[in-house]
């Protein structure tokens, strides 16, 4: 379908992750973020009011469609009937950045885990993940951004380390790279690894968009773990750890997700007003 | 290991809550005591994921038969039945089935049919749009042609027939309904349940209009159902439930 607007890009602003609760306030009244992001598996019905509340939403604000079941790192290979009913979906939102994530999510038998599974980084899932890489992108006819995840654990088998494997991803599959910097930051600290040190060996050229959220602390009788729920305010060495990334990328649509105890939509909005903050302290740091 | 073993290894220990497949732990970096810990993670992900889903389409259910029993249920259905497709508001629909074959749950003989009935409004919420049929369509359409006439359901539209009153025991639980105590138990309740304005709506029609829906649903003429439903209820008002099903948006024209 035609949209009114005629746009390329999402801009170099925050936006939020579209969640169902919020729906009629951003039906009732534009509201003032730059752009949404929805996960695209959400909106893959034949109809009802969701989907006319999306269509509706879409003439007014750019759209990011994040895809959360396409699992990348499959063994087996992409499920061609959800690479078709993506990319129907696709066709009639337009949306201006697609992603998914380097994780699992589909076992050989077809069963879905409902879950970003880990993989270990060898020359066996890179060979897989560029495969799929590239089946994704020409199936949907769009370029991925192909996000990091956040990992509570590491195989003893490894050819590469998560930047490394990701550096040559984006090289063979010519992908970009969506960086949760949440992610980035939990990562790193179930993996006892410094954030910024990966950071600077990152594809950071390839970052078309940067994902921030809030995580979780949680003791175990073996050590603290941080859990990605998704479900508070961001953390404040995530912010730090955000701009540290800025000053690397330049301006990039930031997105905020909250998926856990979804609060009110202003506490969302503010979030998003303080990642704006930082996008703008770098154009006036450039100035 | 090949990524395909390691795949299914984890599969079949991230679905059951026994203790993990020591081939799987053995192939973690992480030090040795962590390991079975930060599995689990992932257990509890995809386990939590596949309840939340569950949780949500079935709350009547959940408190027909208590949250610490529903999620005991819950989590064997999920460790036997999980979902086939990354499309979780279509996971689910089997849940009916492997209720009625849980022996534990036998003394509540309409526990399966309730969970069918949450989930047609399930399915209601997500089917297919399309303009029902309007009051003034069927009004224009020529008395030699209306015995003839084929209406059918809007896509949204699911008739669920049980033995069991399934509409008033689900209505027992929503805020503002009926009282749970006052529900006959012995009478049997077909439910009507369908899409309007964006919203899911439900009711239990009589007998009559039941027979008149399932005809339609059948895509029969219009003289054909009205006789099926006559036969069934010889005092049922026909234009009167007609007019009903118009102004609810029940209807659509067969194509």
């Amino acid at each position: 379908m035609n949209h009114a607007r005629d746009r390329a890009t999402v801009p170099p602003q925050a936006g939020i992750g579209l969640r169902h609760p919020h729906l009629p306030a951003f039906l009732a009244a534009r509201q003032p973020v730059a752009w949404l992001e929805i996960h695209s598996e959400n909106y893959l019905a034949s109809g009802g009011p969701r989907l006319a509340a999306l269509e509706r939403l879409r003439g007014d604000y750019p759209l990011s469609g994040h895809g959360v079941g396409l699992s990348l790192g499959s063994a087996e290979g992409l499920d061609p009937a959800h690479l078709a009913r993506l990319r129907a979906l696709y066709d009639r939102l337009a949306p201006e950045l697609v992603s998914e994530h380097l994780a699992w999510s589909t076992a050989p038998d077809g069963t879905f885990l409902a879950d970003l599974l880990p993989l270990p980084y060898t020359d066996e899932a890179l060979d897989t993940v560029a495969a799929n890489v590239g089946r994704a992108q020409e199936a949907l006819g769009r370029r991925l951004l192909v996000e990091n995840p956040s990992t509570y654990l590491r195989f003893r088998e490894a050819d590469w380390d998560e930047a490394g494997f990701l550096s040559e991803l984006v090289r063979r599959a010519g992908c970009g790279l969506l960086l949760d910097v949440n992610n980035l930051y939990v990562s790193a600290a179930n993996g006892g690894d410094d954030p910024l040190a990966s950071l600077e060996r990152l594809p950071l050229a390839a970052v078309g968009e940067i994902h921030i959220a809030g995580h979780a602390r949680v003791a175990t009788p073996v050590g603290e773990l941080l859990i990605d729920d998704h479900g508070s305010t961001v953390a404040e060495p995530v912010w730090t750890l955000l701009r540290a990334v800025l000053a690397r990328t330049g301006p990039r649509p930031v997105l905020v997700e909250w998926d856990t105890d979804i609060p009110e939509l202003p506490v969302l909005l503010a979030e998003a007003a303080r990642a704006e903050l930082h996008l703008r302290e770098m154009d006036d740091a450039a100035d | 290991m090949r990524l395909i073993e390691l795949q299914a290894r984890m599969r079949q220990t991230l679905l059951t809550g026994g203790s993990p497949d020591p081939e799987l732990l053995a192939l973690l970096a992480d030090p040795p005591p962590q390991r079975e810990r930060r599995l689990a993670v992932y257990r509890n992900n995809v386990r939590h994921a596949l309840l939340s889903v569950l949780e949500a389409a079935f709350p009547v259910v959940r408190e027909l038969i208590g949250a610490e029993c529903f999620t005991a249920v819950a989590l064997t259905f999920v460790a036997r039945r999980p979902p086939r497709a990354p499309v979780l508001y279509a996971y689910g629909g089997e849940l009916a089935d492997f209720l009625a074959d849980f022996q534990s749950l036998a003394e509540l003989p309409w526990l399966a049919d309730v969970a069918r009935l949450e989930w047609a409004r399930n399915e209601a919420l997500f089917a297919a749009d399309r303009e029902p049929l309007q009051p003034k369509r069927l009004a224009a359409v020529p008395a030699a042609e209306l015995p003839g006439l084929r209406l059918t359901l809007h896509p949204s539209a699911r008739l669920l027939e049980s033995a069991w009153p399934i509409h008033s025991i689900w209505d027992a639980h929503q805020p503002g309904g009926g009282a749970l105590e006052a529900v006959d138990l012995g009478r049997a309740e077909t439910a009507l349940i369908w899409r309007q304005g964006g919203a899911v709506r439900q009711r239990a029609p009589g007998p009559g209009e039941a027979a008149l829906l399932a005809a339609f649903a059948l895509e029969c003429p219009l003289a054909e159902a009205a006789e099926t439903a006559a036969a069934r209820d010889p005092n049922l008002d026909l234009s009167a439930v007609l007019a009903r099903l118009l102004a609810d948006g029940v209807l659509a024209q067969s194509t």
